[in-house]
């Protein structure tokens, strides 16, 4: 065997800028799309991805894994799994494939957008990778979920939601686009690499791959987790750029776009994960609280990432942590509250054994969060289950798309934080939301949130049923209690 | 109140494809209508209507000269989904390796003519430029396709330059190897910015890679800029390298035709759709026509520069104006 190793040739393969002749740099790379923020080619050629891998490594590695996750599916396909789960699991999933497989196929566009527009050399190839490592993500996440198609309509919300207006999926949208569909290059890199897939992929990738283990579904833990194996790669794409940035003066720059991206992910996974790990998942499947997994996956390895980098910790840490404790909690009970706007069945999660674990893992939980839910299962139990659901609009962030929500009960701190910009009156969930509008007022102003539209008349009639009409959801899709209320016997019983 | 509809039923399949009789497929199921940035045309991207990347794609996207009311009825006709490009290429890449294996232990490259490590240096290490540009290319289409099953066939095409890029490169190496003093690994920059023989690729190249409008990308690209270097670069190239001893290059570039024709495969099932929309044509022949006179020069400086053969440039042009009348556009 006479082969060369990789590190004897790999350079070649990113040694590929030239200066152009027949067009100008300018117009080979335009700045909207590159992104180089004046930093000459030559310092972008300084570019050195950690990760290296070459074609047919990749095409070698990625053959395999794929072997693994199609056959672990498979194989347990007779186990009939599903047929035994617990309903708050296959919310889970379903939440999950919704929001997660088209976005993750958009990646890809994104990814594209770095291989053709980077001034990075190595940042192109990598980006080869990560575009079809993005187009593996959203494939086989619809070719997991399509088995499940006719089980129950809810499924077909894998590759529906997206192309919906139900209000989760205009805030995973507002999101993504944001973050990696309409940045620059060196945006991408920051924005969708660095502060969302370093951080947040681990959480919903591998938080929720043990999650699944622990439940018993091996089919979706070896896919996400095989997932995330990529994920971890193809993240690694934005440490260079940033370091590049910081070492040619644009270290605020470079700050603001991980501000702007960690806090708006963090806000979607207080929707999605948060209520997934703390409510959906059945009490012996979860493996940490939301929290624990947050500290785990973000505070302590992102910070310390984003400080080895030489950034600062975003200016709004304080309130971050502060919001660990709260946000998902107040999202989940507008999820639940709100149940036929979503295209899963939110569980409940409140039965006195879980509320001993929510008081555990979130201390004065009862004092607030639980004087709501005993208000609804008061409700429940005197026989008015009109009493707990939605009969008027909540108040929705400007930013994030999502029901603003804070303490309520005892911890009482539900706050609009208002702006008026151009004669528009904006409304947001927290502080750093409006931060990040008043940073680009430009990317946010002209666009309508739900409530926007609903008032601007786009939703006809406007009431409930027009609202559903308008998000895509019919009888059949729309969600309902995932335990049928059963759960409601624990307190039935406690009473009599 | 009206009574309450009927709870929708479950399907065999996304309801997007229900309506269809067939069963679908393990492709359809995973590359069928998945961009959701075409569902409203106004306003591809859910933030302000006005942002700079909304007007890119309204532009050069959705006001495309080219038309159709439904890209989304693409398909691939090798129907490639990601599990199985990875078994195609796992295994091309295995034959690679093997070459490459075999051909240095047998010290290969000892055996080359001096004059041929001039000729590889001039003429073919400098190719990684050349296949990059068609790896952005490649991405630019990706990116600005307005179906997602177009975007899949050239985001497997920017996997497989970077594969041709990949293999350039690694030869590169062999070859400063096998002859330290030509310059391999260090002259090739310099030679794609100056020499003659590459300067009408790079013109062709460059502009192709700032055609923005998405059907024209397409068109520059994968009518005009890829046959173009397909035809001199693997094609007549591994000819040469053939008639002069260099058995292992003649043998790398014939592999890499066989991605270059499920490129052209789908390139050409692409121009097909088409051709079924009125006006489309026109466009289409527009395009080729602004970029052939372009690939003409460069195929021209390039392949008549190849030593041991006769008529390079005349073959590799026509072997373009065969795909190209295989498109039937005339
Ligand atoms: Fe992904
Ligand atoms: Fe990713």
């Amino acid at each position: 065997m006479t082969l060369l190793k990789r590190e004897d040739w790999y350079d070649l393969t990113r040694a590929t800028n030239w200066t152009p002749k027949y067009v100008s740099e300018d117009e080979l790379f335009p700045e909207e799309m590159s992104g180089a923020r004046g930093i000459p080619m030559e310092k972008w050629e300084t570019y050195d991805e950690p990760y290296k891998v070459t074609y047919p490594e990749y095409v070698s590695t990625q053959r395999e894994k794929d072997a693994g996750a199609y056959s672990v599916k498979a194989a347990l396909e007779r186990s009939r799994f599903l047929d035994n789960a617990d309903p708050g699991w296959i919310s889970t999933m379903q939440a999950h494939y919704g929001a997660i497989a088209l976005a993750e196929y958009a990646a890809s566009t994104a990814e594209a957008r770095m291989c053709r527009f980077s001034k990075a050399p190595g940042n192109r190839n990598m980006a080869t990778f990560g575009m079809l490592d993005e187009v593996r993500h959203g494939q086989a996440q619809l070719y997991f979920p399509h088995s499940y198609t006719r089980r129950n309509r809810q499924w077909d919300w894998a590759h529906k939601a997206l192309h919906t207006n139900e209000w989760g999926a205009i805030a995973a949208r507002h999101f993504f686009d944001d973050m990696m569909m309409t940045r620059d290059a060196i945006g991408v890199s920051i924005m969708l690499t660095f502060a969302f897939e370093t951080g947040f992929t681990n959480m919903q990738f591998l938080g929720l791959a043990a999650d699944a283990a622990e439940v018993g579904d091996h089919t979706f833990a070896s896919l996400i987790s095989s997932i995330q194996t990529d994920e971890s790669r193809h993240a690694q794409q934005g440490g260079p750029a940033l370091k590049i940035l910081i070492e040619n003066g644009k270290k605020k720059d470079a700050q603001q776009m991980v501000d702007v991206a960690f806090w708006r992910a963090w806000k979607l996974f207080s929707v999605l994960t948060g209520p997934i790990m703390d409510y959906y998942t059945p009490l012996e499947g979860r493996k940490l609280s939301f929290k624990e997994f947050m500290l785990e996956w973000i505070v302590a390895q992102f910070e310390r990432q984003i400080l080895d980098l030489g950034l600062d910790r975003p200016w709004y840490w304080d309130e971050f942590m502060r919001a660990l404790d709260e946000t998902h909690h107040g999202m989940h009970l507008g999820v639940w509250y709100w149940r036929p706007t979503v295209w899963w069945n939110p569980s409940a999660g409140v039965t006195p054994e879980e509320r001993d674990w929510l008081e555990e893992k979130y201390p004065g939980w009862n004092d607030t969060w639980g004087q709501c839910w005993d208000v609804i299962i008061d409700n429940l139990k005197n026989g008015k289950p009109e009493l707990t659901g939605p009969e008027t609009l909540p108040v929705v962030c400007n930013m994030s798309n999502i029901p603003i929500v804070g303490t309520p009960g005892n911890g009482w701190n539900v706050k609009d934080y208002q702006l008026e910009h151009e004669g528009r009156l904006y409304h947001f969930g927290s502080e750093p939301d409006r931060w990040c509008f008043q940073v680009d007022p430009e990317r946010y102003k002209g666009h309508l949130n739900f409530i926007d539209r609903f008032l601007a008349g786009h939703v006809q009639p406007p009431d409930l049923m027009g609202g559903l009409k308008y998000m895509g959801l019919a009888p059949g899709e729309m969600g309902d209690d995932a335990h049928n209320y059963e759960w409601m016997s624990k307190y039935a019983k406690a009473a009599s | 109140m009206t009574e309450a509809p009927e709870p929708l039923k479950p399907l065999k399949t996304w309801s997007h494809l229900a309506a269809n009789r067939r069963r679908p497929s393990e492709y359809e199921i995973v590359s069928t209508n998945l961009h959701y940035s075409t569902d409203n045309p106004d306003a591809p991207w859910e933030l302000d209507p006005n942002l700079h990347m909304q007007k890119w794609y309204r532009k050069y996207r959705n006001e495309s000269t080219l038309k159709h009311e439904d890209w989304n009825a693409f398909r691939d006709p090798h129907a490639q989904v990601y599990r199985t490009y990875n078994l195609l290429q796992d295994g091309q890449e295995q034959h690679v390796k093997s070459l490459l294996d075999q051909f240095s232990d047998r010290g290969h490259d000892q055996l080359l003519d001096a004059g041929w490590f001039d000729v590889l240096l001039k003429l073919y290490t400098p190719s990684r430029y050349a296949f990059h540009a068609l790896q952005m290319g490649s991405a630019y289409v990706a990116q600005m396709a307005p179906s997602s099953t177009i975007t899949n066939c050239a985001t497997f095409q920017t996997g497989d330059c970077l594969r041709w890029l990949s293999h350039t490169a690694y030869r590169t190496r062999e070859l400063s190897m096998a002859s330290p003093a030509t310059g391999f690994g260090e002259k090739e920059r310099q030679i794609w910015e100056n020499d003659p023989v590459w300067q009408g690729f790079r013109e062709l190249l460059e502009k192709t890679l700032v055609a923005w409008d998405w059907g024209e990308a397409f068109a520059a690209l994968n009518l005009v800029a890829k046959p173009a270097v397909e035809e001199a670069l693997l094609e007549q190239l591994g000819k040469s390298a053939r008639a002069n001893d260099d058995t292992l290059l003649g043998l790398i570039t014939q592999a890499q035709m066989q991605d270059a024709k499920r490129h052209r495969d789908w390139a050409a099932a692409l121009v097909k759709m088409a051709l079924t929309v009125d006006g489309n044509k026109a466009v289409l022949k527009g395009h080729i026509d602004k970029y052939m006179p372009l690939a003409q020069k460069a195929v021209e400086a390039y392949a008549s520069a190849l030593p041991g053969l006769d008529n390079a440039a005349e073959e590799a042009l026509a072997g373009v104006r065969t795909f190209h009348n295989a498109l039937d556009l005339a």
